[in-house]
């Protein structure tokens, strides 16, 4: 696990791209949940990084494929497959990530 | 909502690091001075996007420029082990470790036809007006892309192979670029001119002294080929997986004359190679193979793109790509025919085979065709390894293991036969073995 982003430095709602073991990731908070994870469309293989929230879930700015930030678990067409979801632990202030 | 833009001095290098640079540097001042023109366009180029034609799918955001810099000082060359150096007799040999040149040897024979082989930047100060009208000017274009310029401002080292007219080169030759040292950045440029009818053969290969150490690539690579000559190139590309590949790499093709170019990608990290074909002129010939196998979380891709220029050309792109573990592949492939390039002849074609369910391969053929009478075919295959042909290899005795080295070899062997030189094929197929690893494959 590796620390990733202080606890104070989103606002619900809120966005940060980070790295996890050198993969570009999203740091998504939602109240008081932090979701991590990989910042790339698995229908496109580009980012997700301004694609909507709704619902704990991301929509790709693209062709709007949208999953699930909890499992990462394709939502809708064009996506077929998950993107990857980082293990995430709250402590020392912090939240930390890893595979 | 907040979100993160990419520090920019992340993707390159600032003016004190070129300055740094400069001060390392030996040279004439047209070689300077033709830097630091380079470097005002890199500053210029880095400011705007990357093509999104060709950059939208290599994912560049984990690339941090800040952890490489030029090498300067003595290297050591003594851990670097190679491939193909010692497995036939080639007539020269040129080495570049950390972009440096560690070694330039040409046989009697061949110097004695007037052919120049050796060093880039000793044989540009000493044969300036041979080589000066060449140097990025004819096939790679210093403003191309942010890739191309950061190149020109720092090119170090380099293979020059220049066989005059109606010269034929009997014994192929070898150039190596190496790394030997972590955070370290190469910038060799392989520069081939061959005058019309005449023949060579250039092996060359990159590596690195061993897996620890990463190290950043942005290369170059010139072929110009002459009115009814003939080029042999190979580039195996056999970084370890630490090491970041950038290349730009382009084949001009005169009047009758035939290039065959085959592209080898093992390693990297990630490697983004932007080749050009051009035929420019009347029944020129392109033959392109490539042979790509990745495992791990390497990326590997590829922008090519065959361009007839005149009539009556001809080009044949055959790409094979093996995929496993996490690997991805990319390929956006493109023949392009000009108005004047009636009866033109172009295929192109990429299979990929994927060994993992987490591999992804994105093939993208096209076609930009500006004239009428002309025969241009493309295609793209993606599939897995298919489970009744290693049951049935298991049926006839045959171990999984060895059944899955069959398959993945005779997905190959159809590029290894277009590739014209035996020690290639040869080394290729052991290397594939050795990359297999196939106790962790699942079917």
């Amino acid at each position: 696990m590796e620390r990733v982003i202080g606890t104070d430095e989103l606002k619900s709602g809120d966005r940060k791209t980070v790295y996890v073991d050198d993969i570009p990731a999203l740091v998504i908070r939602i109240q008081d949940e932090y979701f991590v994870v990989e910042d790339v469309c698995s229908h496109d293989g580009q980012p997700l990084t301004n694609g909507p929230i709704q619902d704990c879930s991301i929509v790709c700015p693209r062709h709007a494929a949208r999953f699930d930030l909890r499992s990462g678990k394709a939502l809708c067409m064009p996506a077929t497959e998950a993107i990857r979801v980082f293990k995430t632990e709250i402590r020392d202030g912090a939240v930390w990530a890893g595979r | 909502m907040s979100s993160t833009t990419i520090d920019i001095s992340r993707t390159g290098f600032s003016s004190e690091v070129f300055e740094q640079f400069l001060a390392t540097r030996s040279e004439p001042s047209w070689i300077t001075d033709a830097r630091r023109a380079a470097f005002d366009q890199y500053q210029n180029l880095l400011q705007s996007e990357l093509d999104p034609e060709e950059f939208k799918r290599v994912d560049l955001r984990v690339f941090n420029a800040g952890k490489f810099r030029p090498s300067a000082g003595t290297v050591d060359s003594s851990s670097i082990s190679t491939l193909l150096s010692d497995k036939t007799e080639f007539g020269g040999s040129v080495a570049h470790v950390n972009g440096q040149v560690t070694q330039a040897t040409v046989s009697d024979q061949i110097r004695a036809q007037g052919v120049l082989f050796g060093e880039l930047q000793g044989l540009m100060t000493t044969h300036r007006e041979l080589l000066e009208p060449y140097f990025m000017k004819k096939a790679v274009q210093t403003d191309a892309d942010r890739f191309s310029a950061w190149h020109a401002a720092f090119w170090t080292g380099g293979t020059l192979l220049y066989v005059p007219r109606n010269v034929e080169v009997a014994l192929p030759l070898h150039s190596l670029i190496a790394h030997s040292r972590d955070g370290v950045a190469d910038f060799s440029h392989t520069l081939i001119i061959l005058e019309d009818g005449a023949r060579a053969t250039l092996l060359e290969e990159t590596t690195s002294a061993n897996d620890d150490i990463a190290g950043l690539h942005v290369g170059c690579v010139e072929l110009i080929v002459g009115r009814d000559a003939n080029l042999r190139y190979v580039q195996l590309q056999n970084w370890n997986q630490k090491s970041w590949h950038f290349a730009h790499q382009a084949g001009c093709v005169d009047s009758n004359a035939s290039l065959q170019w085959t592209v080898v990608g093992l390693g990297s990290k990630l490697a983004h190679i932007h080749q050009d074909i051009n035929l420019n002129g009347r029944a020129a010939t392109a033959e392109v193979n490539g042979v790509t196998f990745v495992s791990d979380r390497q990326k590997i891709s590829y922008y090519t793109q065959q361009h007839h220029k005149a009539q009556g050309t001809h080009s044949d792109l055959l790409y094979k790509e093996v995929l496993r573990d996490e690997a991805r592949v990319i390929w956006r492939g493109m023949i392009k025919v000009d108005p004047a390039a009636q009866q033109t002849d172009g295929y192109q074609r990429s299979d990929a085979l994927m060994l993992s369910d987490d591999a992804r391969c994105d093939s993208i053929p096209g076609l930009e065709i500006e004239a009428d009478d002309v025969k241009c075919t493309h295609g793209a295959t993606t599939g897995r390894v298919d489970k009744e042909q290693i049951f049935y290899c298991m049926s006839r005795g045959i171990h999984r293991h060895e059944a899955m080295h069959m398959i993945v070899e005779g997905f190959f062997q159809k590029v290894y036969d277009r590739i014209p030189v035996e020690i290639v094929r040869e080394t290729l197929s052991r290397t594939v073995q050795g990359k297999l690893g196939i106790e962790s494959i699942a079917v």
